[in-house]
């Protein structure tokens, strides 16, 4: 069995660490622009992803953390 | 293997004592809120373990020279160490909004329940329930991955802790 410290063992786990910090840096950031007023259509934009994708994974968070989305349909 | 999300109600009939296994299970939860995870993981019931002060893996990991305090500062520095191979920085300010969902239980975590479940049938007095050393010696098994890189860092003998709550487990009553 490979031992848990060292290469490649170093490098798999930051691959994962890595894919946990970037979701938790979307999820900071997409609340952040959208508290700033920005819309759904921008944060894709920045994103490169569609602007259905963002609404999809993002909606019920902001919600949540009760920004108004009102008239953010672009 | 588990194909459900998290649900205290459905993790707890897992667990012996019964007048502590909601407990137990209601503090996976917290711990993986606290790590800001999206699911439960192996090293956030290895943190439960360390803060429950009743059961006998507490005890064996404190003589293994991990209290809860320890374990906390061993998991943030395999973190910083894992990231810092990528040139990263753990981001410790930067927190969304938590949403108030059930979390999901993750593959170490999953993985861990079902090697307890094997070691707890497989010591005596081979009950199909889990005692908190049966589940530290599930968590323990892993061979790579965060916990036993942690375990690492913080200069612990997992093989002999494993040993330990094995024996642990053979003379429990319950």
């Amino acid at each position: 069995m490979p031992a848990p410290l060292g290469a490649p063992a170093d490098g798999l786990a930051a691959a994962s660490a890595l894919r946990a910090l970037a979701d938790r840096l979307e999820d900071a950031e997409v609340e952040r622009a959208m508290r700033e007023g920005w819309t759904w259509s921008q944060v894709a934009e920045a994103l490169g992803v569609t602007r259905q994708a963002v609404h999809k994974k993002h909606l019920r968070r902001l919600l949540a953390a009760r920004i108004d989305l009102r008239r953010r349909d672009v | 293997m588990f194909r459900f999300h998290l649900s205290v109600e459905r993790l707890a009939p897992l667990f012996v004592p019964k007048e502590t296994a909601l407990v137990v299970v209601r503090q996976f939860v917290v711990e993986a809120k606290q790590d800001a995870a999206k699911a439960v993981e192996a090293e956030h019931m290895l943190l439960t373990l360390a803060t429950n002060e009743a059961g006998d893996a507490c005890r064996l990991l404190n003589e293994s020279g991990l209290t809860y305090k320890q374990l906390l500062a061993a998991l943030h520095e395999e973190r910083r160490r894992t990231l810092a191979f990528a040139g990263v920085e753990p981001l410790d300010e930067t927190e969304a909004t938590e949403l108030d969902r059930p979390l999901t239980l993750g593959t170490s975590a999953k993985v861990a329940l079902k090697r307890a479940m094997v070691a707890s049938r497989e010591q005596p007095p081979r009950r199909p329930h889990i005692r908190s050393t049966g589940l530290l010696v599930g968590i323990l098994q892993a061979e790579l991955g965060t916990v036993p890189r942690t375990l690492a860092i913080a200069g612990v003998d997992r093989g002999a802790l494993i040993a330990r709550a094995a024996n642990e487990m053979s003379k429990a009553t319950c």
